[in-house]
């Protein structure tokens, strides 16, 4: 079994953030139209929210981590 | 050329771009979901497991065939992005060739010429400032944030022709509206022919379709009523009248801003289709490790393109709604919107802006895009990179083709689907040691039944689930190579 590393974390994070935006857009009653501080939460979550999760965790979870300091 | 700019040119063309704002004005929800897909999908292809994006095959054959599939598709990128550049110049009133010479001179120049090579990080970096001083502009000089803006644009009790109106005030010849909406109208709307014409319309009498043609005289006016259908194609110029409802666009903007019926096939064909293009374009057959500044930054970058297309979409609806006539095309987004907020010259200088981001945005792809193929070539040693008859014959077909006008949008489509099925499934999943050739069966399989159905979507057809995978043929292509993959493990297993 392969061992959950924070590369994955991170992949499997930017997934979900996907999958809540279509989940976000299935909501009955038209939900994802409720406006928020005059934009819609469809809006809200698709266009800012999920793109700045998104850089986040690309900085949090995808990077490589840094080698050991090597001192002389 | 850093490794970040050269993952953002290669992903970032300007027709991959542009395609955020013509979707968002199309359809918020849909354009919506292409930004969060363009943003997101590179960063999941890189944060695959490190190391797996050395996995390409390392026998000769299939080192041939990752080469040969990639410079298909960096000769398909380089298609649509010229044929863009020619929508352009048509658009802008230009004759189209002026458009694809250009860019296409322009590109290949920078490719051959050795020192030029390194220029990405900085026509990058010309391409955001170019193209955030006109949104600025636009955003003061419009006197709304993006917040107020969106208001204003959704509370449109419906979208009409501005006074100012280029289509209004000189009037532009109908065969620059390459888009695919009907021009249908709403109203009764007077059309004139500045300098005559031949005006063909299907026009309806009570509930009888009949087909009219006028030959109008320089000057000359018809009056379209409501239901009436122009047809497009006809060189003649025309000016629209002001005030009237603009044929092809939203009802109002209550209609653009809701999610409207929800496509799920359709969205889950975008995300297949750009995920296993990344795969294919960012990562096979490189080591790519990004350190925690880089990942910021590719990261980053991605988000200002996004939000860039965003707030250049509300303020250009907003000042520019006559961008709907007919269907939105992605080229009219590289024009200033709002004919009346600039006077000039200054209206100009932001329009020079706007097309030195498009030129710096093209050149940084090519650059990166040759860079990318020349990667790839272990057995040739990155001799394909630097050929430069194989980079003017690619150029000059490029060009070539792009004098007919095609739609941009489809042939990147086209471009990503086809680099992932033949490449993503050995990348995402590397074939056992010793079985390279797997991994080459599998991409060739992949991009046969790719072809099949992209063949089948240019001639048209298919079903609710069918149509999906002929829309979008990477639905079908990955996980079939991906399948073959698996049953070529199973056996060595």
């Amino acid at each position: 079994m392969r061992p959950v590393t924070p590369r994955s974390t991170g992949v499997v994070l930017l997934w979900l953030l996907l999958v809540g935006f279509l989940l976000l857009g299935a909501l009955p009653n038209h939900t994802a139209s409720i406006r928020l501080g005059g934009l819609p939460l469809l809006w809200w979550y698709g266009g800012v929210l999920a793109p700045l999760a998104g850089v986040l965790a690309t900085v949090r979870w995808l990077a490589e981590p840094r080698g050991p300091r090597r001192d002389r | 050329m850093t490794a970040v700019s050269r993952l953002l040119a290669a992903w970032l063309t300007p027709a991959m771009l542009l395609a955020v704002p013509a979707a968002l004005a199309t359809r918020a929800g849909d354009g919506l979901w292409l930004g969060l897909v363009l943003l997101l999908a590179p960063l999941i292809a890189l944060g695959g497991r490190a190391g797996e994006g050395t996995a390409a095959p390392r026998d000769d054959r299939g080192s041939l065939f990752s080469v040969v599939a990639l410079l298909i598709t960096v000769g398909l990128l380089l298609w649509a992005n010229i044929a863009l550049a020619g929508d352009l110049a048509a658009w802008l009133g230009a004759p189209r060739w002026q458009g694809i010479v250009v860019t296409a001179v322009a590109g290949w120049g920078l490719t051959a010429w050795r020192p030029l090579r390194r220029t990405a990080p900085l026509l990058l970096a010309i391409a955001l400032v170019a193209g955030a001083a006109p949104l600025l502009q636009v955003a003061w000089a419009t006197g709304l944030g993006p917040l107020a803006a969106w208001e204003r644009v959704a509370g449109q009790p419906a979208f009409r022709f501005p006074a100012a109106s280029p289509w209004v005030t000189t009037g532009r010849p109908l065969a620059a509206l390459h888009g695919r909406a009907p021009l249908v109208f709403e109203e009764v709307h007077r059309l004139t022919a500045p300098a005559g014409g031949v005006l063909r319309a299907r026009t309806l009498d009570g509930t009888r379709l009949s087909e009219i043609e006028w030959t109008l005289a320089p000057g000359q006016s018809v009056a379209l009523r409501a239901g009436d259908e122009l047809e497009r194609g006809t060189p003649v110029r025309l000016r629209f009248e002001a005030d009237k409802r603009v044929p092809g666009a939203p009802a109002s903007g209550a209609a653009w801003s809701q999610d409207g019926p929800r496509r799920w096939l359709d969205r889950l064909g975008v995300l297949i289709t750009l995920l296993l293009g990344a795969v294919a374009l960012l990562r096979a057959g490189l080591p790519v490790r990004l350190s925690r500044d880089r990942a910021g930054l590719l990261a980053g970058a991605l988000f200002l393109a996004f939000a860039w297309a965003q707030l250049w979409t509300v303020y250009a609806v907003l000042q520019s709604p006559d961008l709907f006539l007919g269907g939105v095309t992605p080229e009219r987004f590289l024009e200033v919107p709002g004919v009346a907020l600039f006077a000039e010259p200054w209206r100009r200088t932001l329009q020079a802006f706007m097309l030195a981001a498009g030129l710096a945005l093209f050149l940084a792809s090519s650059v990166a895009l040759r860079e990318r193929l020349g990667a790839l070539d272990r057995t040739g040693g990155g001799e394909i990179g630097r050929d430069r008859g194989l980079w003017a014959a690619l150029f000059g077909a490029a060009a070539l083709a792009s004098l007919w006008p095609v739609d941009p949008w489809t042939l990147t489509l086209l471009a990503l689907g086809g680099a992932g099925c033949a490449l993503a499934p050995a990348t995402i999943w590397a074939p056992p040691p010793g079985r390279a050739a797997l991994g080459t069966t599998a991409g060739v399989v992949g991009l046969v039944v790719f072809a099949t159905l992209a063949a089948a979507q240019l001639r048209g057809g298919g079903g609710a689930v069918l149509g999906a995978a002929v829309g979008y043929p990477a639905l079908a292509g990955g996980p079939a190579g991906a399948v073959v993959l698996w049953l070529g493990r199973r056996r060595s297993e």
